[in-house]
Formats: structure tokens, C-alpha cells, sequence
């Protein structure tokens, strides 16, 4: 019966012969340079969309290939980190702007030069340089803005929000909005560390100390925008115990007319297209209007064998015409451009019909606070600590000041 | 060769020992070690490449500080120093434990109602048997949603049930104290059919002549249990334990997708603890020296219990 | 037996159906939510789909290699069950009928690599893989699945349940250990063969990590992480995610009824029962 085992054996080797051949890594540096590129940012159906601007960007320069690869978006981190353990991350890399200051501090991201950088909104490139050197191009950016129901403002009699609304304007419309026997809702907004910072924001607070090295939210202006965001919990917004924080709960009370306004990202636009009669707001502040702004950029590796090369594709995919007509056709987030003027197509393309205040709420930007030790940590004590409060188990003040000790610690690195 | 005829007294069974072989010559026992050989390199060349050398490589690792970024830095034991004093590991290996004593017992005994019921006389059993196990094929992104609209503190069935008999339903998910609970119930419901599964092949090894004696010698359904159907059963049971217990303390996937660790750190089990240091806090070095931990103990547990194979298993 | 339609029978086909409906709602859930187009996760389950459609399940296929994603799967966890199948059965031999000094502790050693998670090895596992070049091939995704604790120790248990008569009883006609293995061990742990080859071909299909970092292009990705792609950074499409779950649980409840009948014809065969 050796017989059979040896044949067994024979054949698993035939296979291994075979199946290491089944490789699809990329070509190799002769003459015309390919470059490689991992993203996310297309992964949730714009795959096709991303290939037409490839395709472009070969054309426009003939030597130069880009092999793309696609990656889920929560498993992107495990993927790209386990890439640069190895050493076998692509040349350009998709990041969010909450881990740049991480990779720039370790030294992966590689400098760009920029041939064009009055392309770009100032505010966005300047977050991806560090003293002086860019490491990174913005591609893409989205804002959270106030979502509102107009029927259930009518039937309650109450105005419109509007762009100089503060934070009492808007209690006060949820309180007159809500009613719990018809399980209408006023105002639902997440408790996280998201929303946190930049309610912070809105009520003339910090988050980091100036030089970045400790927390700074633990004052009278940090309870208060806490205040603000724990106390809608069972007066205006449903509780934890009633689904608050599950997955695609506030999309799902508003969709179904059972919620008046909502916190939520220009992303969701598409989800809530059907309700009859909705718009947005830019959101209200307090001392201060400040919108919470989100980016994803492009890194180049910084030990690619391509900088150059791969800093043209990087360019070209985060700003030229190519990307913007596509993005904007195809509704895939917004590119980070300062030409106003390119973006106006954005403006009439349905509901809601203030796409406006998208672009007014980056008047004033609260974008989010980054370490170079300790991100997630700081992130998820934070919303933690607020959770705590929003259930009742800590007070307000108690939780932030627990938050200010685990965090400074975690961040001290 | 064919073996059916062979009619062999499986009654009265005692465990064999080994026979003392006869001195054996030289080519003989060179002949019998290639044989081990043959069986045991199959399996222990994949295993020793890659398991054995990332787990040695994982242990070097665990001397370091490692971000995953920049290289790695030599540390020494600090690691190990760090975890073995923070308050943050007694808790995540608590919360383990918790998960692994409430699990085991429930997913036992119910696998085991279930291998004994599907294993009867019961009209279409494959089908029965087939439903039983689709939990286990349904990925947990189901199961947790199921189980938290089933645990919904305000709206769901197990609370408002509760609530006709006079009982306050608890937070379950949403309350520190009743997350692991919950999370326990959804495991041990989904799992039920792995443990049915593993049962019943051990049901079915066991001679139904043996069963039919004792019930002719006047043996209640429950002494027979007790007496015949469990001892013999106790192989499959060894393994359903050992297993249960390796992959109990690595319990990750239900966590992750019922309450992510949570209420506030609640229910945060070891692996996800390993697996945000890892890849989430930017320390590497730290998660090894966890795993490295959480493999002692694991050892440990395993050892005693093959250890008390001896006393607690009959081979049949 | 006569008693066909006792109280207890009936109590036991009662009690049997209840649970199975318990346990069949996840899945119905599932299936329902895979054909309500726009279907967001909700609080409470919808039994009754409004507008049924079967647009997810084309979506699946239209907007990404999904069959490709599905053969990639197959091929893969056709391969580690055959190989566990072999490498499991041969170390049960071993550590069941082959005594040698050590064996305990050879046992020790093979449980123990069970005992570290995974989360923890995929980093130096990848790092290993990619000095041999393997980062990307069908190859590198299998290797580390081809033996398993947890395979050699479930057969090893039903080798231990094999009345060692038998062995010697063959041993006595003339045969050697590789004979009896395959004449006499092998059909009689049929049972656990036909479990461990569920188990295998699960482990396999189901596993998400691995996969997810060695296998990159989109054409050699598999099921469980072609299903991650379909959450987005924003967004989810809940029907499409549902509908891939749907069409990824078919094959291995294909499997396990495949797996199934072979046990009780294999119980029926061997002359145990």
C-alpha cells in the first residue's frame, strides 16, 4: 500500500508545481514602469469607476502601468499593516487622514513632490504635510451635515433650520418635534468619539493640547458639548436599550418618517433618497460653526522603486478632470479640489436640494484630532467613556475625566 | 481482506496494554521507525513549518516593541512585566473563563440531548440533523443579529416572556453584567449542532448490542445513560471537551459581532485583545507575549486533562 | 419497537420540530433580507418582503468576479479537506497504533499548536511566505492548512475506538501497519472521516484572515472576504451581503447531507451496527 501514498505524494507535489505557477504578481522593471496601487475606496462599487480613471491616466502617460488591487475597507488596516511588516505594501496605498500622522512619524510614507498644488483645497492638502514636506494627497473628502424631515416639521409647526441656527434652536425644535406616543423622535447624534470632538469644536473647545502630547477636553466647554450629545438620549433620540448605536439605526427611524433630524454624512444621501420631503443644513454650532470633515488620501511608499511614477498616478488620481468627472457622475464622495466652479454639477443632481450647505460647511471644519502613538486607543476610550455617560453609569464629568487619565496615558507612547 | 465477519466480544472491554514486543533486530526496528515516519511526516512538516516556526518567531516578536511600521526594538521581558501587571489581562482572561464555563456545560448537554434525540428512531432524522447544524454554517453576522432582536432589553421576545412571568428583564447586551451572558447563550444555540455532530459519530461507534443487554437486564432509559451509552460515549466527549476548552479560550468571532468587547470593556475576551494590539494599537510585541500567555494557560489545562484521560475515558 | 406514537414520541417529534424552527430562523432571516432590494439591517426582522426581488443575488454576480471568488473557494477547500484527510488519518495511525518513545509528548506538542491564535501567527506566517515567494499563490493560501490538530486528534480518537483484535487479527494473516491501516482502520472510522471532512471543508470555506492577506487580487480572493468587500467605508448593501451568505452557506450544507448519508452507509457497511 506504499503504492497508493506515493502517488498521493507524486500528485500533491505535481499540484504544488502547478499552483505556485498560479501566481498573478505583477511584471517586473523592464523598460516601461508598472506600478502598484492597493485601495479601498472602490471597493463598495466603484471598482469600474476607479478602472476609467487607470485607463486615463495610461493613456495620458503611455510608459507608466498601474496594477490595482482592492481591499474590503474594515480588513484594509490588517491587510496594509501585515504589508509593512513584510515589506510588500504597494508603491501608492489608500490612508485615512485619523493614521497619517502615524505612518508619517514611522517613516512609510515617502515625500511628493506636487506639480500642481493650487489644484487642491488648501485646507485639505496642508492636513497631509508635515513641516513643510507633503506625504500624502488627499482623494477624496465627505461632511456630516443635519439631515431633517420637512412633513414632520410641518406637522409640528416648526421652522426650518436654517444656517445660523445654534445648538438651542435646534433642542428646541427637537423637543417640540418629539413625540414618544406616536414614537416620533427629534434629533438623533451618535455618542462617539466622532461626534465628540467636534461638538467640542462647536463650543469653542480642543480636543489635544496645543502641542499634541495631552488632552485638552476636560473643561467647562468639553462638559458642556458632552452635555450636548449624552442628554439627547431618551429625550429626543431613543436609548441604547432601544437600538441607539446599531448598525444603520438612525438611516432606518428616519427612512421610516419616525425621525425628525438626524447627524449623519453626506454618504447617506443615497439610502434616504426615497423619503418624501427632506433637506440639509449645515450643523449647527455653538460659539462656533464647525463641521466634522472626513479624508481619505493616497501614501506613496516610501521604499517604492517608482517615487516618481507613482507620485503622477497619485496626483492624477486624487485631482485631475478625469477623477473629478467621474466622481461626481457617479456620486463617489467628493474630490478635493479648490475649483469651486468644477464642483457645480455636484449642486443639481436631486435631492437634497441644499446640496449647497455641503460645500458651506467647510467654512468652518473641525477635522479630527491624530497622535502618532495611541489613535485608536484615544478613539475608542473616548467613546467609551461617553457610552458610560449615555447609559447612566457615570456621570458627564466623571467619564471625562476618566477619559483625560486612560487617554493621556495611551498617547504618551 | 475483508473484516465484517470477524466476530469480536466487545462486551467486558478493558482498556489493552500495549504488549511487550519481542526483541526486535536491528533492520526490524529501523524498519519500524521509517514506518513512524511515514505516518507522522505528513502531518508534521506542514505543521512544524507553519505553525510551529511562526509560533517560535511569534515568541521572539513578543521581546519586542513592534508597531508594524518601523522595525522592531528589543525590549527584553517588559512586555510580559506590563501584561502580567495590568489590571486589563486579570479582566480579559476572566471574562474568558466566565465565557468558557458558562458555554461549555450548555453546548454540551444540549449537543448531547440532541445526538441522543437525532440518533433515535425519529422520522426523517437526516433532515432533522441537516436544520440542526445550519447555525453552524450561518456566519455570525446573522446569529448576532438574531440574538440581540431575540435580547432586545425593550422589545424582544426573551424580555417581554419574561415580563408575563414578573421577572424585570435584564440590559442583556447593552449591561455590562449580562453581555457575556448573552453571548453565551448565542455561542452555545449556534454550536449545538457541531457538538450534535461529533456525538452522534460516536454513537454510532458504539455497539447497539451493549445497549440492548442492559435493557434486558431491566436498565431504566436513564440508567443506561448513566452506565453504558455515556462511558462509551466518553472518546467523543474527551474531544468535544479538549476542543471546546482550546477554542473557548480563543473565543473571538461571537464577541466581535455582538457587542465588540463591550459595554465599555465587559466582555472583552483575550484574542481581542491580541488582535487590537496587534493590528489596531500598534503593538505587536505586546500581543505576542498575551498569546504566549494565554498558551500556557492553555497548555496547562490541556495537559491535566489528557493527563485525567486515563481516569476519565473508556476506550471501547 | 411498537410503541410507535407514545406520549414521549410525541413530546420528542414536538420538541425536535420547535427547536428546528428556532434554529432554521436565523437562516430564513437571512434569505428574506437577500431578496428585499435597498434592505438596511433592521431592529426587527420583516417576514414579509415587500417587493421580492432577486437583484441582489445578480448584483453579486454582475459587480464583481464573484463566481470566480466562489471557484477560488471550492478549489481551495477541496484541496485542505482531501490533504487533512490524508496527513490526519496517517498521525492518528500513529499516535493510536505505533507506540515510540516520546509519543506523549509528540501528542503535547501537536495539541499545542492549536493553542496559539491565529491573530498572532499571521504576521510572522506572512513574512515566512513572502521569503518563498509564495505571497499571492493558491499555494501560500493552502500550505499552512494542510495539517491539523484538530483533524489528528478527532481521528485519532476514533482510531482509538477500533478494537485493536482487529489489528492483530490482521496481523497474524501477514499484514504490516500501512495494510492494516488501510484495510482495517480506515473503513472502520468511517463516521469520523465523513465528519472531519465537514469540518475540513468548513474550516476551510469559512476561513476569513488568512485569505484576506495572502490572497490579494481579486481573482484569487475567496468567498468570506469578497462578502467583507460588500461593507463599504460608509455604506453596506445588507441584501447583497445577505444574498452572498445565502449562496456561501449552499456548498457545505451540500457537504454535510453528502457527508451524512456516507456515515450511515459507512455505520451500516463496516458490521458495527
Amino acid at each position: 500500500m506504499n503504492k497508493k501514498l506515493l502517488i498521493a505524494a507524486g500528485l500533491i507535489g505535481a499540484a504544488a508545481v502547478v499552483l505556485s505557477g498560479c501566481s498573478a504578481s505583477g511584471g517586473g522593471d523592464e523598460g516601461p514602469v508598472t506600478i502598484t496601487y492597493t485601495n479601498f475606496i472602490s471597493n463598495d462599487g466603484n471598482e469600474d469607476n476607479l478602472q476609467k480613471i487607470v485607463d486615463a491616466f495610461e493613456k495620458a502617460n503611455p510608459d507608466i502601468t498601474v496594477d490595482v488591487t482592492t481591499m474590503p475597507y474594515a480588513d484594509y488596516g490588517t491587510a496594509l499593516q501585515t504589508d509593512l511588516a513584510a515589506g510588500t505594501e504597494s508603491d501608492v496605498f489608500d490612508i485615512e487622514y485619523a493614521n497619517y500622522a502615524q505612518y508619517q512619524a514611522n517613516g512609510v510614507l515617502a515625500p511628493i513632490t506636487v506639480a500642481n498644488p493650487d489644484a487642491y483645497k488648501k485646507s485639505l492638502l496642508d492636513a497631509y504635510a508635515t513641516d513643510g514636506t507633503q506625504y500624502a494627497l488627499p482623494s477624496s473628502f465627505s461632511d456630516v451635515v443635519l439631515y431633517y424631515n420637512k412633513d414632520l416639521f410641518d406637522a409640528a409647526g416648526v421652522d426650518y433650520p436654517t444656517a445660523d441656527w445654534t445648538w438651542e434652536d435646534e433642542k428646541a425644535a427637537a423637543e417640540k418635534l418629539t413625540d414618544k406616543s406616536q414614537g416620533i423622535w427629534g434629533d438623533h447624534q451618535p455618542v462617539s468619539f466622532y461626534e465628540f470632538y467636534k461638538v467640542l469644536a462647536q463650543n469653542g473647545g480642543q480636543f489635544l493640547s496645543d502641542d499634541g502630547t495631552k488632552v485638552a477636553f476636560n473643561t467647562p466647554a468639553g462638559i458642556e458639548a458632552a452635555h450636548w450629545l449624552v442628554d439627547k438620549s431618551g429625550t429626543v433620540m431613543p436609548t441604547i436599550e432601544q437600538g441607539q448605536g446599531t448598525a444603520d439605526f438612525d438611516t432606518n427611524l428616519f427612512k421610516d418618517g419616525k425621525l425628525a433630524m438626524m447627524h449623519t454624512g453626506i454618504w447617506v444621501f443615497g439610502a434616504v433618497a426615497d423619503v418624501p420631503n427632506w433637506d440639509i443644513a449645515v450643523e449647527p454650532g455653538n460659539t462656533t460653526q464647525a463641521s466634522a470633515v472626513f479624508s481619505n488620501a493616497l501614501g506613496v511608499s516610501a521604499n517604492s522603486k517608482h517615487p516618481e511614477a507613482a507620485g503622477k498616478w497619485a496626483e492624477f488620481l486624487s485631482s485631475s478632470d478625469t477623477t473629478v468627472d467621474v466622481r461626481l457622475d457617479a456620486g463617489w464622495e467628493l474630490p478635493p479640489i479648490s475649483d469651486d466652479a468644477k464642483l457645480s454639477t455636484y449642486l443639481d443632481k436631486g435631492a437634497p436640494a441644499n446640496r449647497q450647505a455641503v460645500f458651506d460647511s467647510l467654512d468652518g471644519i473641525a477635522l479630527p484630532p491624530v497622535v502618532a502613538t495611541g489613535q485608536t486607543e484615544m478613539q475608542d476610550i473616548m467613546t467609551e467613556e461617553l457610552v458610560e455617560a449615555q447609559s447612566g453609569r457615570k456621570t458627564v464629568e466623571d467619564a471625562l475625566k476618566s477619559a483625560e487619565e486612560r487617554i493621556n496615558a495611551a498617547i504618551a507612547g | 481482506m475483508s473484516v465484517s465477519n470477524v466476530q469480536t466480544s466487545l462486551v467486558d472491554r478493558a482498556p489493552v496494554p500495549i504488549r511487550t514486543r519481542p526483541v526486535r533486530s536491528r533492520r526490524q526496528r529501523v524498519g519500524y521507525a521509517l514506518t513512524v515516519l511515514a505516518f507522522l511526516l505528513p502531518s508534521a512538516i506542514p505543521l512544524a513549518l507553519f505553525v510551529l516556526g511562526p509560533m517560535i518567531a511569534a515568541a521572539g516578536v513578543s521581546l519586542t516593541k513592534w508597531n508594524l511600521l518601523a522595525p522592531p526594538k528589543f525590549v527584553g521581558f517588559d512586555n510580559y512585566a506590563n501584561l502580567l501587571t495590568a489590571p486589563q489581562t486579570g479582566a480579559v482572561f476572566l471574562h474568558t473563563l466566565f465565557y468558557i464555563v458558562g458555554y461549555l456545560p450548555l453546548v454540551y448537554v444540549g449537543g448531547l440531548a440532541l445526538a441522543l434525540a437525532l440518533n433515535s428512531r425519529l422520522k426523517g432524522r437526516a433532515f432533522w440533523r441537516s436544520i440542526y447544524f445550519l447555525p453552524v454554517v450561518t456566519s455570525w453576522i446573522v446569529v448576532a443579529l438574531v440574538w440581540r432582536w431575540l435580547l432586545n432589553p425593550s422589545t424582544g421576545i426573551v424580555n417581554t416572556v419574561l415580563g408575563f412571568v414578573g421577572i424585570d428583564g435584564p440590559g442583556w447586551w447593552t449591561d455590562p453584567t449580562w453581555a457575556m451572558p448573552s453571548i453565551i447563550l448565542a455561542s452555545a444555540w449556534k454550536d449545538l449542532g457541531f457538538v450534535m455532530v461529533i456525538l452522534l459519530a460516536g454513537l454510532q461507534a458504539i455497539n447497539p448490542e451493549l445497549e440492548d443487554a442492559a435493557r434486558v437486564d431491566g436498565a431504566g432509559w436513564w440508567r443506561r445513560l448513566w452506565s453504558v451509552t455515556l462511558p462509551l460515549l466518553s472518546p467523543s466527549t474527551f474531544f468535544v471537551v479538549v476542543i471546546s476548552l482550546i477554542n473557548g479560550f480563543q473565543v473571538f468571532d461571537q464577541v466581535y459581532a455582538m457587542t465588540g468587547g463591550g459595554p465599555n470593556g465587559a466582555s472583552e475576551v483575550v484574542v481581542q485583545r491580541i488582535y487590537d494590539l496587534t493590528f489596531r494599537y500598534g503593538a505587536a510585541g505586546e500581543a505576542s507575549a498575551l498569546s504566549w500567555i494565554l498558551f500556557v494557560v492553555v497548555l496547562g489545562v490541556t495537559v491535566v486533562q489528557i493527563i485525567g484521560q486515563r481516569r476519565w475515558v473508556t476506550y471501547g | 419497537m411498537d410503541e410507535r406514537w407514545t406520549a414521549r414520541s410525541i413530546v420528542l417529534h414536538v420538541v425536535i420540530i420547535a427547536g428546528a424552527a428556532i434554529m432554521f430562523f436565523p437562516f430564513l432571516w437571512t434569505i428574506i433580507t437577500s431578496i428585499t432590494p435597498g434592505a438596511g439591517l433592521t431592529q426587527t426582522p420583516a417576514l414579509i418582503p415587500e417587493n421580492p426581488s432577486l437583484e441582489a443575488y445578480l448584483r453579486l454576480f454582475s459587480e464583481r468576479p464573484f463566481g470566480r471568488q466562489i471557484a477560488n473557494s471550492l478549489f481551495l477547500a477541496v484541496i485542505t479537506t482531501v490533504v487533512q484527510l490524508i496527513t490526519s488519518s496517517t498521525a492518528a495511525y500513529a499516535f493510536s497504533r505505533l507506540p515510540f518513545r516520546g509519543r506523549g509528548a509528540v501528542f503535547a506538542v501537536y495539541l499545542a499548536t492549536m493553542m496559539i491564535p491565529l491573530q498572532v501567527l499571521v504576521v510572522p506566517l506572512f513574512v515566512e511566505l513572502k521569503t518563498f515567494g509564495l505571497i499571492n499563490t493558491f499555494l501560500g493560501a493552502l500550505l499552512p492548512t494542510f495539517a491539523s490538530a484538530f483533524g489528528i486528534f478527532l481521528l485519532r480518537q476514533a482510531v482509538n475506538q477500533v478494537p485493536r483484535e482487529l489489528d492483530e487479527a490482521a496481523m497474524l494473516d501477514g499484514a504490516g501497519h500501512f495494510r492494516t491501516f488501510f484495510s482495517i482502520v480506515l473503513p472502520n472510522i468511517r463516521p469520523a472521516l465523513a465528519t472531519l471532512t465537514v469540518f475540513a471543508f468548513m474550516g476551510s470555506w469559512n476561513s476569513f484572515l488568512w485569505p484576506l492577506v495572502v490572497l490579494r487580487k481579486p481573482e484569487l480572493q475567496t468567498l468570506p472576504v469578497a462578502l467583507a468587500g460588500l461593507q463599504g467605508q460608509y455604506t453596506t448593501d445588507w441584501d447583497v451581503v445577505m444574498a452572498g451568505s445565502v449562496v456561501s452557506v449552499l456548498p457545505i450544507l451540500a457537504i454535510y447531507l453528502f457527508a451524512q448519508k456516507y456515515v450511515i452507509q459507512g455505520v451500516a457497511s463496516s458490521g458495527i451496527k
